[in-house]
């Protein structure tokens, strides 16, 4: 793995969620509280301002570091869910570089975590309606991984359209959230695909 | 143990009336003044409002907020156990008050 | 006084929690410690993780503190920052599942009789049942 792949991954999220903010506050706005998009940015942008504490660690330390990051700078529902998901994948991930195996199954931790902090599961109109086919697409690609999880995240995402959400803000819809994409699958799309972007260009 | 009332019959129960003052009623802050003052003893400390309304903790904010008594109310209180004359004594002295301090 | 379990409030918005913690103090009294916060890390409507930790810290005391919050993200960013001071902390720090408000006001009322932390948080969660 390439040792600039932190700060490629640190620059290239940031970039991505800020060149997406007003795509997913409009998707918030719609069926949350119109939050989102500038909550990941701030995010983002502190992990992506962390460069001399983040540069020179291993991916599972980083993936850590950012997590705490996000956690102590978000403010949304947001900030815990994804802060959960990058400590929990970090910390799990003991390849310096990591294995395939190794890779999928520390995200596995992660997306467990993300379960486990939002008391949800796929199918209930959330990020975790990407992060769960995401995950089982790597795991169980025959070809190309990365492929595999770019195609899992786009279909993953779409799904979310036609679900009445049951978890977060978005919940108080119930029926009205049907016919809109979920903002935090949106971001979390996003990120999948900046992360393949990533990987592709630094195998 | 200052009082002879120590069984739980309706018996061992030191009694005590007084009417609501407060043109509001028994509102947020005389509820939980009342309630802090009822804590403030370890006798077992019950009111209940419209004279013969079920009896309910005073110790409880919830119970005591919920009861509504309103303006004109004779609310009952009793008391049982250590300190239970004291307690009757201090809760119909603050309600006579219009709960002040 | 250290011997009454505290009360911290989370809101979204600070003045929402400013005025629940000053309804909690001007209602009870100055015997239950309260700390609140409410806002994100610029000012905006949010909760921080970190400002939910100072204020956990600010009032813990050995009987322990009990939490309340408003909407979704002060609850999810309650749990997180209970999660990584776990390790730091005196006393056993709890959510409350009731309404800010009236849920800090029950809590504190229960608090300052001296109960433990089990029977202030049910006295908060009792308002709604």
């Amino acid at each position: 793995m390439a040792p600039d792949l932190v700060r490629r991954l640190r620059e290239e999220t940031a970039a991505r969620i800020a060149a997406h903010t007003d795509e997913l506050t409009a998707l918030d706005q719609a069926i949350g509280d119109g939050d989102h998009g500038f909550n990941m940015k701030r995010g983002f942008e502190a992990i992506a301002a962390a460069a001399e504490d983040l540069d020179a660690l291993a991916l599972g330390p980083a993936l850590q570091k950012a997590g705490m990051t996000l956690v102590m700078k978000v403010g949304g529902a947001s900030g815990p869910l994804y802060g959960s998901f990058l400590m929990a994948w970090g910390k799990a991930m003991t390849g310096d570089p990591p294995t395939r195996e190794d890779f999928a199954a520390s995200l596995a931790e992660g997306v467990a975590a993300v379960k486990k902090r939002g008391r949800s599961e796929a199918g209930e109109k959330t990020m975790l309606d990407v992060l769960v086919p995401v995950l089982d697409a790597i795991t169980q690609a025959q070809g190309d991984p990365i492929a595999a999880a770019r195609q899992a995240a786009k279909d993953g995402l779409e799904t979310t359209r036609d679900m009445k959400a049951t978890k977060g803000r978005a919940s108080f819809l119930g029926e009205r959230s049907i016919g809109h994409i979920d903002p935090g699958a949106r971001s979390s799309a996003l990120l999948v695909e900046t992360v393949c972007d990533v990987l592709e260009e630094n195998p | 143990m200052s009082d002879a009332a120590q069984t739980q019959g309706e018996d061992s129960f030191v009694h005590g009336e007084a009417v609501v003052r407060d043109p509001t009623g028994l509102h947020a802050r005389p509820a939980v003044k009342l309630t802090k003052l009822a804590k403030s003893f370890e006798a077992k400390v019950e009111i209940r409002g419209g004279g013969n309304g079920p009896w309910i903790n005073a110790k409880s904010p919830n119970a005591v907020m919920k009861m509504k008594a309103g303006f004109g109310e004779t609310l009952g209180v009793r008391a049982s156990g250590a300190q239970a004359h004291d307690a009757v004594a201090a809760l119909v002295g603050l309600i006579e008050r219009n709960f002040d301090g | 006084m250290t011997d009454c379990v505290a009360i911290v409030i989370v809101s979204h918005s600070p003045e929402v929690a400013k005025g629940a913690a000053d309804m909690v103090r001007e209602m009870v009294g100055e015997e239950v410690r309260v700390a609140y916060c409410g806002g994100n890390s610029e000012g905006g409507l949010g909760t921080d993780v970190g400002a939910i930790q100072a204020a956990i810290r600010k009032v813990m005391g050995p009987k322990g503190v009990a939490v309340l919050v408003d909407l979704g993200g002060a609850e999810t960013n309650s749990e997180m920052a209970i999660e990584l001071m776990a390790d730091e902390l005196l006393g056993e720090v709890v959510l409350c599942d009731a309404p800010i408000v009236e849920g800090a006001v029950m809590a504190a009322t229960e608090a300052s009789g001296g109960a433990s932390l089990d029977a202030v948080r049910s006295t908060a969660e009792e308002f709604l049942s």
